[in-house]
Formats: structure tokens, sequence, C-alpha cells
């Protein structure tokens, strides 16, 4: 494809055609990547409109929608089996729901403020869920029973995952504070004092060695597990407050979201943006954006134009805007085997919405 | 994985204490993954201790008298615990229940003083007695047998081996062959499908053969002995016996490339260990009133390069992590002592784009660094930049890589291939589940 394709949109007087400095534009920067070059002033529009592009594109459709929450969801999880979703709201709820009938399973109710994240253990048995009331439970799925409770946040819980091994879990509070628990006793390991503001998202690196944190304080921080060390401290643009952050599925990258609108796939090792995806709409919500690695490689993410946009994960392309919510759609989640993907949305449109890619059935 | 972000230095051995194990232990053995370690104690349990959590997750409760040794299947699903009460049993950890299931319990007519697996197959078990003896028990079901092994003697000087008894046995890092240390100094090798002996080394000057080890990489081995010395040496290579022919066993004195002992105190050694790229190796001193490990770095000719003081409780056995610079040392308090190589805190780190600098350096502009570039170039080649296609799927190493560990070998090689038949279940992919500790229940 042309790389320049999609400038035509976005040049403002300068004929671009004519840019040769003494900077080659072609030859491969090898200077350490100067200070993160502004942002094209023009953002919206820098999606090229259509390529000729050869790559597949999705072709999701709306298969359920799923209504039983009475206040904004904040979550949806597909179980690691596939066979279970999982979403959590404002309204104190956990809902169990099965992705394929639509059906409400179950409600893992106890929380008595509003819930923010929800984790599932990797054998799919247990799901933590993260709340106002300054706590963490860990649920039974199967009998819908808390587990274990988790205190110890001096404030709201707002983010919460759990390590491949399903041995620690992690989570972050709106006091900056990162807490690594210890799943079989239910007992805080360890605080970090990570940061200054919300802790919006943390996550484990496949073998549990990092953390990477990231909050409103517009900091993305990568951390020791075992000694609890800052190893690392990425920052975006004033304007870009990052608020979701997470591993690629080998570990070697992290995705995060920021207030600019825009998804940004980071080599951490280096320090450097790799990949910038834009289009949507994201100047006030922490809006999760994810993976999707079951058929094409896709990035997923809500918006607050009330769609989800699924980017092609090399090309940075818009490759599917899936419509219908009525609200900002503020969490995403894509199934581990099949080409589903669940979204879900705030007030006042309180649905689940379960989209699949016909091909794959 | 992570291994440039964790630690910036090229790995290297352990300096500090970076947490202790309160486990009642006489020993302590790192699981392949490293993310395990199981603690054998004189009351008959072994404990499985998690390094994430720090606590124990698995009480591997059967034997009634002291466990003298415990192994790991390659994948780290079974353990192998070997006791005094003339019991070997073997633990299912992918069993969800504690104490784990038991899938096989072997008995002998004495005390086992040590047992290891095959380090292809858990099914094949090598265990040492104490009257020593030393048997190689087969539990599939085409092969089942238990053999001991037997020192082929020579004519000559018989009334002299006669009296010697077998006091340390392993399997290579192969599989391929036993090791066996003898009370008179030698180490006898049998080859472990046909279990026929195949050499017969003699050590001049060691005495009672205390303890063998081998390097995973680099083929070599390191005996500790009566004398006070640690020797090292270089694996020799055997011919693969030919079925039906008898073979002659290799007679030979080995030369050792290294000898390690502590010249001032001149204490003895309770074990040793090597790093897991075989450039360190490390030995635990049996002084009774300290606690020291002395290190040395055999990539640079065997020089002493440290020696760590782990405090006043006095040492009886260490064991080097599997992936990692990490040691763990046991006490005779029965503390387990994990040793690190601590990177020191680098504030820097809290800072985006912020380096820390040893010493003050005078900063030299480059030539274009402060200019100002159109805006939409910098954002063209921004965008060119991009376009290099990432993979965010592959590249993922296996925890426990078997090629370095020697364990993988030719195709076609008959002693490989008859370990590898009938595999145990010890798949790679298997989960250890995590089991809810109620809060009343404290361990």
């Amino acid at each position: 494809m042309d790389p320049l394709a999609g400038m035509d949109d976005s040049t403002t007087d300068d004929d671009n055609a004519s840019q040769t400095t003494e900077d080659d534009p072609q030859v491969p920067d090898n200077h350490p990547p100067a200070p993160q070059p502004p942002q094209p002033a023009p953002v919206p529009q820098a999606l090229p409109p259509a390529t000729s592009s050869t790559r597949e594109r999705p072709n999701y459709e709306l298969r359920h929608t799923l209504r039983g929450h009475t206040q904004s969801i904040s979550a949806v999880k597909f179980s690691p089996d596939g066979t279970l979703i999982a979403s959590c709201a404002a309204d104190n709820l956990v809902k169990i729901w099965s992705p394929f009938t639509g059906d409400l399973i179950r409600n893992l109710s106890g929380h008595t403020k509003g819930l923010s994240d929800i984790a599932w253990s990797t054998d799919g048995v247990y799901l933590a869920s993260a709340s106002d009331d300054t706590s963490v439970r860990i649920w039974n799925v199967d009998s819908g029973l808390t587990t274990k409770h988790l205190k110890g946040h001096s404030s709201f819980v707002f983010c919460v995952n759990y390590n491949t091994a399903s041995n620690l879990l992690v989570s972050g509070g709106c006091d900056g504070d990162v807490r690594i628990w210890n799943v079989a006793r239910g007992k805080c390991m360890k605080t970090l004092h990570a940061h200054l503001d919300y802790v919006t998202a943390v996550h484990f690196n496949r073998d549990a060695t990092l953390i990477v944190s990231c909050a409103l304080d517009g900091l993305i921080r990568i951390w020791n597990t075992t000694t609890g060390q800052c190893l690392k401290t990425l920052a975006e643009g004033h304007d870009a407050v990052c608020q979701h952050v997470q591993f690629s599925p080998n570990s070697k990258y992290i995705l995060s979201t920021a207030h600019d609108s825009a998804i940004r796939l980071w080599d951490y090792h280096t320090s450097r943006c790799l990949k910038t995806y834009m289009g949507h709409r994201n100047e006030k919500f922490c809006i999760a954006a994810c993976f999707s690695v079951t058929g094409g490689k896709w990035i997923v993410s809500g918006s607050e134009d009330q769609k989800v946009y699924i980017w092609d994960l090399q090309s940075r392309e818009v490759v599917q805007i899936l419509e219908g919510h009525e609200g900002v759609v503020v969490a995403v989640a894509t199934h581990p085997q099949q080409n589903m993907i669940a979204s879900g949305s705030i007030e006042p449109d309180l649905t689940i919405r379960i989209w699949s890619d016909r091909g794959s059935t | 994985m992570n291994a440039s972000l964790l630690n910036p230095f090229t790995v290297t051995h352990p300096t500090a204490v970076q947490t202790s194990l309160v486990s009642g232990a006489s020993f302590a053995r790192f699981d392949p993954t490293g993310k395990f370690v199981a603690a054998g104690r004189s009351d008959g349990s072994a404990a499985i201790w998690d390094l994430d959590t720090r606590a124990v997750i698995r009480w591997c409760e059967g034997h009634v008298k002291a466990v003298t040794s415990v192994d790991w299947s390659r994948n780290s699903r079974y353990v192998l615990t070997s006791s005094k009460d003339w019991n070997v049993i073997i633990w299912d950890l992918a069993s969800p229940v504690d104490p784990p299931q038991r899938c096989n319990t072997i008995r002998f007519d004495a005390p086992v003083v040590s047992a290891y697996f095959h380090p292809r197959n858990s099914r094949i078990v090598l265990a040492l007695l104490s009257t020593g003896e030393a048997y190689v028990v087969d539990s599939r079901k085409e092969h089942r047998a238990r053999v001991e092994l037997c020192e082929t003697l020579s004519e000559d000087d018989d009334d002299e081996r006669a009296r010697s008894i077998m006091t340390t046995a392993r399997f290579d890092p192969s599989g391929r062959h036993v090791f066996v240390g003898t009370s008179t100094g030698n180490v006898l090798v049998f080859n472990s499908r046909t279990k026929i002996m195949v050499a017969r080394h003699r050590i001049a000057g060691a005495g009672n053969m205390k303890s063998l080890e081998f390097a995973k990489v680099g083929r070599r081995f390191a005996t500790n002995s009566s004398d006070r010395t640690i020797r090292q040496f270089i694996l020799p290579t055997y011919p693969s016996p030919i079925v039906g022919a008898e073979c002659a066993i290799l007679e030979t004195e080995l030369e050792p490339t290294h000898r390690f002992n502590d010249p001032i105190s001149k204490v003895s050694w309770h074990a040793m260990s090597y790093s897991p790229d075989g450039e360190w190796l490390a030995g635990g001193s049996a002084d009774p009133a300290t606690h020291k490990i002395y290190i040395w770095d055999i990539s640079n000719d065997g020089q002493f390069a440290t020696a760590l003081d782990g405090g006043r409780e006095p040492l009886i056995d260490i064991h080097w992590h599997p992936q990692a610079s990490r040691l763990a040392s046991t006490t005779n308090q029965g503390s387990v002592l994990i040793w690190h190589c601590p990177s020191p805190e680098r504030w820097g780190a809290f800072a985006g784009g912020f380096e820390e600098a040893d010493e003050n350096v005078m900063y030299e502009e480059g030539e274009a660094e402060f200019d100002i570039e159109n805006e939409v170039e910098l954002a063209m080649r921004k965008k060119l930049q991009e376009d290099e296609a990432v993979d965010i799927l592959g590249g993922v190493e296996n925890v426990v890589d078997h090629k370095m560990n020697g364990v993988a070998g030719d195709p076609g090689d008959e002693d490989l291939e008859w370990a590898d038949d009938e595999p145990d279940d010890d798949w790679q992919e298997w989960r250890l589940k995590v089991i809810m500790v109620d809060d009343d229940d404290a361990y």
C-alpha cells in the first residue's frame, strides 16, 4: 500500500511531495526516536479512507443483545475456555452469561458499591472483581459464592488481573497504589505506591515477572513483580492521558489507549511507539482495547461515538465499525478461540452485544 | 524473556539472601521451571513452596521416616521423595488435592539414600540404598523391571573391589548413563538401557565418593569426596553397547581439570551445584559454625570468585536455580535461604525517557538535534516507521528448554528411543491448580 495515501487528508497547505530536506523520509530513522514527534495536527481524518488493500476484512455481525444491568457496564470478559462471559456494572453485580445463547446464567452479588473491573483465573473456576467498596472479591463462578474477600485498598479499586498461574492477583486503586495478592490465602503480599492518581489498568506479562500499570497521571510504568522495583516509565504526550494498558499475547509489546483518541502499541524495551491506531473518539472515558488473534490480527476498541472499531494490527486501517449501541462503548472483549467480540455500553444503552464473524462458523 | 529489562548485566552469581523459607527442611530442590522449591524434611514430609507467593502450596506427607532426597520430573508435574522408611513415593502435582495424589510407591528392603527420575521419562527411577546397592526401577508396562546395577569385576584384585559399596548414583543429563560413585574412589558408568557397566574410572586420592553433579551444558561433572576436595572432570564419551556382544569395559583413570578445596580451614563440602550455564560452581562448606557458599568461576579457569556468608546457622545443602542467578541453601535449623543477585533501584526508571548517568558527562549536542522540523514531515516519517510489521504472538520461549538441559538428542539413538517409549504424562502444558486456603486453616 502507499504509505503516503493517508496524508492527503491531513496535509494543510504544504505539498508533501516536495518535502525533501536533509532528512530523507525514506531512510529509516536511526536517531534516537526524537522527543515524541508531535501528533499530526488533524488527527481524526488521518486514516486512509480506502486504500487498495488486499487484506481480508472481518465481517462481524450482531448475534445477541444481553440486557439486565441497570447501571453503567464497566467491563466484559470471556472465560478462558470461551463458554461463559462475565460482565460487571455500577449496579454492584457481576453477571455471568452464555455467549452462544445470550442467556443470563447467574448473578454474583455481594459488593456494596459499583464495580469497575473483573478478571478470570486461567482455569476459569474463579473470577475476581474490583469494586468501589474498596475490596476485591474472588468468586467461585459455579457456586456463585465469594471464596475470598481481599481487603486492603484505602480507596476504590479500579482494575484487577490474574497472572497465568493464577496464584497471584494484581489490583490498582484510586489512591495510586498497586497491590499484589496471594490468591490462595487472600492476603496482600506487596503494595507498590505506583502512581499519583487513579490507577486505571494493571496487567501481568506471560511469565508474571513484570507488571504494567497506567494511571491518570499520564504514566505507564513497568514493575518487577518479585522485587517491586520500577523498571521503566513510558510517558506519552501531556494531552495523552493513558487509561488502559496490557501486554501483547507474547508479552513483547504493550497496548495502551489514551485520551487523545489514539491507541498505541509500544516496544517497551526501547520505549518506542510502533503503531498508532486512530479514528475512534476517546477523550473522557476509560475505554479498553484488546487484541483479536483468532482469525485476522485485529485491535478492537470501544468508542465514545457509540461504536466498536476494529483495526488491522499491521496496517492500522479501520477495517470494520460495529454499530448498534446507544451509549459510549467502554468495554470490549474477544473470544479466546472463536471470532467473537463482546462489547458493553454505559447509560442509557446498558446492553452487552455479542458479535461474531460469520466466516468462522 | 525479560532478561534485558530485569537484569541489565549478564547473568552472574547470586550475592545476597532474598528471602528465608522457614521450612524445617534438611535440603531443598528447585523444580525445572524454577517457580517452586521442594523441601525435604526429617519428619517424613516434603513441602512444595511457591516462590511467587513464598508460601507452601502442597504437603507431600507419606513417609514415616526422614526424607532423604526429592527429584522433579522434567516438566515439574511429578515429584519423587525417597525416605529412610524404605520407600520411594511419586506424587502427581496435577491432582487438585493436598496432599497430592500418589501415582506410585516403590518399596525396597533397606533405607533409600537417594532416588532420581530418568531425565526423559519419569517412569524410570534410579534408587540407591543405604546398603550400597543401586537399582533402576522401570514401571512402564512393556519394560516393567527392577534391575540392580552390578559392578563387573575384573580377574585381578577382586578382594579389594569386593569391599567397595556404591555411595552415590545419578543419571547423566541425557539419561543415557548412570554414574555411580563408590566407597573406594571409583566412578562406575552403566548404560541405563542395558544396565551393563561400560566404564570404570579410578580417581586417585579421592576416597569415599560423597556426591556427583553434572553441568547441564558443557559436558562436565564434579565429584565431592571424603578427601575434602571437589574435583571437576570432562565427561568422557562412551560407545553405545552392541547387543549380544561382550563389550569391553573402559578402565581409565580420570584426571580432574580442577580441584577445589578450602586451603585455609580445609573443611569438607556438604554439597555442590552448577549454575544453569555451567559457568559457575557453588560449593557448600561443611564448616560447623558458619554458613558459607564458595563460588568458583569455571569459565575463568576455575578461579575462586567469592564466598557468600549466610549467617550463623550452618549450611547443610545447596542447589542452584535451573535458569536464573539464584541459589537455595539450607541451614541446619531447617530454613531455606533463597539467594539472588539484587539489582540496584534505578530512580531514573520513574521518569519517562530519563537516563541515569554514573558520572557527569559533557553533553554534546547532535548536529540537527534542536532543528525545528516540519510537522508534516515528522508525521510522515512516523507513519513510515509504523508500517513495520509487528509480531504479537510468536517468539515465546518455553520455560524449560530441553535442549539446554541436554535432554534432546539425535533421532535414531537407541538409548533415547528406549527412554521415550511409553512416555509419562508430564506435559509442558499441565498447570498446578491453586488450592484456596481457608482463613482459619493455619499452615
